[in-house]
């Protein structure tokens, strides 16, 4: 009889539990775009961010003592280098998947025929690196500085002869894109021929410098295999309490501080572990970039979770809202089940169970619709797909449900307490 | 005349009748202002306070003297800062830099403004701590303090090459940048202009303004050739970025703001027409006693705007005291009232809960009066 009755309710009344169903879809989906959004905008913004540049510096230990400061040669000039097959070893600490890109440099004073002197900087543009796992790495100064504005070409890495030339750097020298540099590297006699491939704008010190592939510098250098700089490009969580006092000394922490603070994806914990693989490094953060990563990732979460509280809320009160007015609405239908003789609880479980029918489907539709609405989100704004978050499911079930069930109280009260007689009546 | 206060007391006694169903109804609308009001508040100031979170990046405009001269005089500088958009500068560091001798070691010195350098580069971490001003204390880079063996709380003495005298100065806070701050001795202006005798000279200025690539494009082009032995350059790495990820916040803002937006309205919507869908009787009823389809629908219309006319009214200021919640807990600051995005949201709230019931009403009116009121 329940189910015959459920039934026919749900049949008859096809308009009335499809209003039901859409108002918990659309709540639902709303729910589920914006806890989804939420939930990767962290890791969004935090790539977008990236366009900051590097926010690691892992230099020569040596060299980071006796360093030559803006032209003053140090003392003792017993200049130290990495190796360059360590580089490809960044990509294997605990938070390799955090690494985006990297790049090493070493750079060289040159001179060109009439007597300037130019800095020359060997460096990989785009570079494919085999990887001990067996993947293959595309790393390089493209990926890590998007900001350059390039007029021409960028430089082949397997092209030996290829030169970028900074825009300061051209307009002095009178270069374009297809002109020939003929700068003397190291100790050459001939002055090397370079075509420039390319001119960039930086808006920084590059801009008076000259780029060209590694292994061209290294051999002028006689440095075949070795590295100034590398330049790291990492996704970090933001800098709490626990990352400060590591940072002034990892041996001050306890044991279980410690572990916590080299399992987090904290900028100096990543330097702590690239000075781990790499031989004879140091690794240091660069404050500007990843102080005020952290300083506006934060602020990000905190908007996003305040605008998903408010269209929570919204969505909550909507669904109770109309629960409300259609039951209200079946008040006389109610009033002849109580006048035949159902009891309160009987007339409850019914109402419950149509509400619960129509929920159900509304909630799964509602859900599928709001992946779509995170993917739009995630597509038109980041061009990335958002990450569909298994968490997700469990949490917009318990929602709707205590929604659904708190919306339908103050009319579940209205009809246990209504009199057959006076609805029937009509008032 | 009594057409209109019949009219008019219809209208009030189907909202008063039915207390129960209007406050529902009320509520709905109310919950869609909220939202409109607030969201909408919130992306028009987004990427005003955002733009002022990236200045945390440090300075965005550097000041440079004309073609190869070292210095510049500061009056030019500060006159071109003069010449910025008023209120959008956060902070212009002025820094003269040369070379001293600290145990006979060639070190770079950097004359500067603290209280400046705290504004335009807040990611500074200093151990120690900042010289109180005129205290004439230094800030050691971290890379010149390892050599030197320097903490704070220590003298340094400095030798100025040309000058015999040596200075001594204490050393008040290490910086630690990750950067090339990091190779600098940091000492007070007036103090290093002394020592090398460059009275009122500077050798670069970072200025830190809250304004995009575009605008501040637009100046550098309006100032060219005025700038009395200044050229002004963007650090492009910071504009562009931040033009970038600025562009990518508002859009996300954006597509939230549509999203919930419609959605909400929807739901607006369907609460409206529940509630009226369930009086197909009384409009059955009014038409059997002869009352005209346009008479039915206006007075719905009228009700369905008394109440969003309410809702709207009440959904605005909540939702506006929504956005200052979000702004003083995300940005620590207040949100300045926007009268247009008011009326916009309150104009929105009157229209759909007319149309809401606009709807409802018209199939209701379509129908035979004998066929609604016998019930199906």
């Amino acid at each position: 009889m329940f189910w015959r009755m459920l039934q026919g309710a749900l049949v008859r009344q096809r308009r009335r539990m499809f209003m039901m169903a859409l108002t918990i879809a659309l709540g639902v989906s709303l729910t589920t775009a914006m806890l989804n959004v939420m939930l990767d905008v962290g890791d969004k913004v935090n790539r977008e961010l990236k366009t900051y540049g590097a926010n690691i510096m892992v230099t020569p230990r040596a060299a980071s003592v006796v360093k030559d400061l803006y032209g003053v040669e140090a003392a003792g000039g017993g200049n130290q280098y990495l190796q360059e097959a360590d580089v490809g070893k960044i990509k294997t600490i605990f938070w390799a998947h955090n690494i985006v890109t990297f790049a090493p440099s070493l750079a060289a004073e040159a001179v060109t025929p009439d007597g300037q002197p130019v800095t020359v900087v060997g460096t990989w543009f785009e570079h494919y690196l085999p990887l001990p796992t067996g993947e293959t790495a595309v790393t390089g100064i493209k990926a890590l500085k998007p900001w350059w504005q390039v007029e021409g070409n960028w430089v082949d890495d397997a092209d030996g002869q290829a030169a970028m030339v900074g825009s300061l750097l051209a307009g002095k020298l009178g270069l374009r894109p297809g002109d020939t540099l003929a700068v003397r590297l190291g100790d050459g006699r001939q002055p090397g021929r370079f075509r420039v491939a390319g001119l960039f704008d930086s808006g920084g010190a590059e801009d008076m410098q000259v780029f060209i592939p590694l292994k061209t510098v290294q051999q002028a250098l006689h440095l075949e295999g070795k590295v100034g700089k590398v330049e790291v490009s990492a996704l970090t969580t933001p800098e709490n309490e626990l990352a400060r006092r590591a940072a002034q000394n990892p041996q001050n922490l306890s044991v279980a501080e410690w572990e916590t603070w080299y399992c987090t994806a904290y900028v100096s914990a990543i330097a702590y572990q690239i000075e781990e693989v790499v031989g004879g490094a140091r690794a240091k953060p660069v404050r500007q970039v990843a102080e005020s990563e952290g300083a506006i990732l934060q602020k990000i979460q905190l908007l996003m979770l305040l605008i998903t509280v408010l269209s929570l809320a919204g969505s909550a009160l909507g669904i109770s809202n109309l629960l409300t007015a259609s039951i209200m609405e079946r008040s006389k239908e109610i009033g002849l089940l109580k006048a035949l003789g159902a009891t309160d609880g009987a007339v409850a479980l019914l109402v419950l169970a149509e509400t619960l029918a129509a929920g159900t489907a509304g909630g799964i539709a509602g859900y599928f619709a709001g992946l779509g609405f995170a993917q739009i989100i995630g597509w038109s704004v980041f061009g990335a797909a958002v990450a569909a978050k298994g968490m997700v499911i469990p949490l917009v079930m318990v929602l709707v449900a205590l929604v659904t069930l708190a919306g339908s109280l103050p009319a579940m009260r209205m009809l246990l307490v209504l009199r057959p007689a006076e609805v029937l009546h009509g008032r | 005349m009594t057409k209109y206060s019949l009219y008019g007391k219809m209208v009030l006694y189907a909202l008063l009748r039915r207390r129960s169903r209007m406050v529902v109804a009320l509520l709905a609308v109310a919950i869609g202002a909220t939202v409109l009001s607030g969201l909408v508040t919130l992306y028009y100031d987004v990427p005003r306070q955002m733009g002022r979170e990236f200045r945390s990046y440090g300075a965005n405009l550097l000041l440079l003297p004309d073609g190869d001269n070292q210095v510049m005089p500061e009056q030019a500088v500060q006159l071109a800062a003069g010449s910025l958009p008023q209120g959008k500068v956060i902070g212009m560091a002025p820094y003269l830099y040369d070379r001293v001798l600290i145990n006979s070691q060639p070190i770079m010195a950097a004359g500067t403004d603290f209280a400046a350098v705290k504004k335009v580069s807040p990611y500074w971490q200093i151990t120690g701590q900042w010289p109180a001003p005129g205290s004439g204390g230094a800030v050691v880079g971290a890379e010149v303090a390892e050599l030197l063996r320097l903490k704070p709380g220590q003298t340094v003495t400095i030798t100025v090459p040309g000058a015999e005298q040596e200075k001594k100065l204490p050393v008040a806070g290490i910086v630690h940048t990750g950067g090339s701050e990091e190779d600098f001795i940091f000492v007070e202006l007036p103090l290093l202009q002394q020592w090398l005798g460059k009275p009122g000279l500077v050798s670069v200025a970072q200025v830190s303004v809250q304004a995009g690539e575009g605008e501040l494009t637009a100046w550098m082009q309006q100032t060219a050739g005025t700038g009395g032995g200044i050229t002004p350059r963007l650090v492009k790495q910071l504009t562009q970025s931040e033009g970038l990820v600025l562009g990518k916040l508002q859009a996300l803002v954006y597509l939230v703001t549509l999203i919930v937006l419609l959605l909400t309205l929807i739901c607006v919507a369907t609460t409206m027409m529940a509630v009226v869908t369930e009086r197909r009787k009384e409009i059955g009823l009014k038409k059997a006693l002869g009352a005209e389809n346009r008479s039915i629908v206006l007075e719905f219309l009228g009700e369905g705007m008394v109440l969003g006319g309410l809702g709207g009214l009440l959904g605005t200021g909540c939702g506006f005291y929504f956005a200052q919640v979000v702004s003083l807990q995300v940005f620590a600051r207040p949100i300045s009232f926007q009268p247009l995005i008011a009326l916009a949201a309150f104009g929105a709230a009157v229209a759909v809960a007319g149309l809401a019931c606009l709807i409802p009403v018209r199939m209701a009116t379509g129908v035979e009066p004998a066929t609604v009121l016998r019930g199906e």
